[in-house]
C-alpha cells in the first residue's frame, strides 16, 4: 500500500506544468513568506496585548491628598484591605515617592516643600470581581478627594487600535493563502488548455477527471510544500533580521513561556508551509476537475 | 452478447449535412470486423462514438450493455477503459519513454507497479520493441511509434480493440503484419474493428465487413464473403 502510493507520488506525466510549476513555486514561496510574516505578527500581536490587559488589570493606584490625617488615611487602607480581589496594599513611603517623582522634579527637589499626595500601590486580582465603582464611593466619603486610578479607562483607543491591527493582520494573511489558491488554479488552466491534447489522449485511454485531476493535485501539493518551506525559511530570516533573535524566541509571557523558542511562532511557520501545499493540491484538483468537465 | 450496439445512430455537427445518417450495427463479443470506407465518409467519427470520445446526435448507442446516453463522465470513464485503441496517428506522448507509453492504460486502471513492467516488457517482446523501453518516443521512427501505439492499446487485455486505419502509410506489407497481429489478439476473446479506407485490401482477410458511404452504412450486420 505505501509502495503503491509512493509509485502515485512519484511524477510521470508533468503535462507541461514542469516549467509553469517552477514559477509558481517561487511565487508560493513569496506568497507564504507574506502570510508568514502576518501570521507570527498576529501571534505576537495578539500574546503582547493580552499580556498588557493582564498587567493594566492587575494594577491600580490610589492618591490621597496630601493633607488628609494619619487616622483618615489609616482608614482607607483598611478599608482597601477589606475590598474583595485586592490581593496587596502598599502605602509608598517619602523615599519611595520621591525615587518615582525623581525623574520629572530632579534630585534637588524635596518633598516636604511640596504638597504631593500619598500614593497607595494596589494589586489586584486580574481575574477576582473587584467593584471598582463601589470602591470609588465608598473612598468619597472617607477621603473626599481621593483618587483611584485603575489604568484601565486610558489605554481603551491604544486597546481597539491593536484590535484593529490583529485584524489588520489576519486578513493580509488569509489575503496571502487565497491567492496561493488562485495562482495555482490559473496556472494548472493555463497548461491545461496547453497540453489539451495530452489531457484528451488520458481520457480516451480510460482515464477520469479525477486520475487526471490527481497528476496536477499531487504535483501541486509538491511544488505548494516546497515553495512553503522556502517562504518559511525565508520569514524566519526576515524576523530574525529585523528584530532580533531574542524577540524571536521569547514572547513576553513569563509564566507562559518555555524553552528556547515558543512554539506557537514555530507553529505559525510550519502551518504555514503546510497550509501552502493543502491549498495548491485543493486548488489544482478543483481548477482541472472544472476545467476538464468544460472540456468536452 | 454484443460488445457494441448502434441503433439508428446520427450524428450532426451544426447545420451542415449529418456526419453518420441512422447507423445500426452489432459488433457481437471475440468477432472480427473492418470498417471500410472512403476518407470524409465518417468512419473515424463512427469509432469516436463507439469508444465514448463524442455523444450520438440521435440514436441508441450500447456499450458492453451500458447505454451511453446515460452514463456519467466515471462511468464512460470506466467503459473506456475496457476498450484499446489504436489512432489514425500513433498518438504518444513524447515526454515519456517507449516503457511509460505503453503502460499508460495499466497506470490509469491502478494496476500493480510489478503487473506493469511484467506487462509492458512482454508486450514490448511481442512488438519487436525490448530493447527500446528506456527510449524517448520522439526519437523512434514512424514504424516505431505505430508499433508502440499498438502495444498500448492492447497492454490491459481489452475487451474491444478499435484501430483507426492503423497501417497509415505503411505500405501492404505493415499493414498485413497489423491484421496479424489483431487476429493474435482476436483468438484470446477480444472484438475487433479495424477502420481501413482500403476496401480492396479489407477483402482480402476471412473477417465481417461493414462499409459507411457519405455517412450511410451499408450491408450492416452483414457478413460479405467476397
Amino acid at each position: 500500500m505505501i509502495a503503491d502510493w509512493l509509485t502515485a507520488m512519484r511524477p510521470r506525466l508533468s503535462l507541461g506544468w514542469d516549467q509553469s510549476g517552477r514559477f509558481i513555486r517561487w511565487v508560493v514561496a513569496l506568497l507564504v513568506f507574506i502570510a508568514a510574516l502576518g501570521g507570527v505578527g498576529l501571534v505576537e500581536l495578539h500574546h503582547r496585548l493580552r499580556a498588557w490587559e493582564h498587567e493594566f488589570a492587575a494594577a491600580a493606584a490610589l492618591q490621597v491628598p496630601a493633607d488628609v490625617s494619619n487616622a483618615r488615611l489609616a482608614t482607607v487602607m483598611a478599608l482597601l484591605r477589606q475590598t474583595p480581589g485586592i490581593q496587596s496594599v502598599h502605602l509608598l513611603d517619602p523615599a519611595e515617592t520621591a525615587r518615582l517623582l525623581e525623574p520629572w522634579l530632579g534630585p534637588a527637589v524635596t518633598l516636604d516643600e511640596l504638597p504631593v499626595p500619598r500614593l497607595i500601590d494596589l494589586r489586584i486580582d486580574p481575574d477576582g470581581a473587584t467593584d471598582m465603582a463601589a470602591l470609588r464611593r465608598q473612598l468619597a466619603t472617607v477621603a473626599p478627594d481621593s483618587r483611584l486610578d485603575d489604568h484601565l479607562s486610558w489605554p481603551q483607543g491604544m486597546h481597539a487600535a491593536a484590535r484593529r491591527l490583529e485584524s489588520i493582520l489576519a486578513a493580509s494573511t488569509a489575503a496571502a493563502l487565497m491567492l496561493i489558491a488562485v495562482s495555482v488554479a490559473f496556472s494548472v488552466r493555463a497548461t491545461l488548455v496547453a497540453d489539451r491534447s495530452v489531457a484528451q489522449l488520458l481520457h480516451r485511454l480510460g482515464a477520469g477527471d479525477g486520475d487526471i485531476a490527481r497528476l496536477f493535485a499531487i504535483r501541486a501539493l509538491r511544488v505548494g510544500l516546497e515553495g512553503g518551506v522556502i517562504g518559511a525559511i525565508a520569514a524566519v530570516v526576515a524576523i530574525l533580521a529585523l528584530s532580533g533573535a531574542g524577540s524571536l524566541v521569547r514572547l513576553p509571557a513569563p509564566g507562559e513561556y518555555h524553552g528556547v523558542a515558543d512554539w506557537r511562532i514555530w507553529a505559525v511557520l510550519g502551518g504555514a508551509a503546510v497550509a501552502a501545499g493543502l491549498i495548491a493540491m485543493a486548488s489544482a484538483w478543483a481548477a482541472v476537475r472544472r476545467r476538464l468537465a468544460r472540456m468536452s | 452478447m454484443a460488445a457494441v450496439e448502434l441503433d439508428h445512430v446520427g450524428k450532426r455537427e451544426g447545420i451542415g449535412a449529418p456526419i453518420l445518417s441512422d447507423v445500426s450495427l452489432r459488433l457481437e463479443e471475440g468477432a472480427f470486423y473492418f470498417l471500410t470506407g472512403a476518407s470524409g465518409a465518417g468512419k473515424t467519427t463512427l469509432l469516436r462514438l463507439i469508444t465514448l470520445a463524442e455523444r450520438a446526435s440521435h440514436g441508441t448507442l450500447k456499450v458492453f450493455g451500458a447505454d451511453a446516453a446515460a452514463l456519467d463522465r466515471d462511468a464512460q470513464a470506466a467503459l473506456r477503459r475496457r476498450i484499446g485503441i489504436v489512432f489514425q496517428g500513433p498518438w504518444l506522448i513524447d515526454e515519456l519513454s517507449v516503457h511509460d507509453n505503453v503502460a499508460l492504460p495499466l497506470r490509469i486502471a491502478g494496476a500493480a507497479e510489478r503487473e506493469i513492467r511484467d506487462n509492458v516488457d512482454e508486450l514490448l517482446a511481442w512488438v519487436g520493441m525490448a530493447g527500446r523501453a528506456a527510449a524517448r518516443t520522439a526519437t523512434l521512427s514512424g514504424g516505431e511509434r505505430q508499433r508502440i501505439a499498438i502495444a498500448r492499446a492492447i497492454v490491459h487485455r481489452p475487451a474491444l480493440l478499435i484501430a483507426d486505419d492503423p497501417a497509415g502509410s505503411g505500405g501492404d506489407e505493415i499493414a498485413v503484419l497489423l491484421v496479424r497481429i489483431f487476429e493474435r489478439i482476436n483468438r484470446l476473446g477480444t472484438t475487433v474493428l479495424i477502420a481501413t479506407d482500403d476496401v480492396r485490401f479489407a477483402r482480402r482477410f476471412e473477417h465481417q465487413r461493414f462499409h459507411l458511404d457519405h455517412g450511410m452504412l451499408s450491408n450492416a450486420g452483414a457478413a460479405l464473403a467476397q
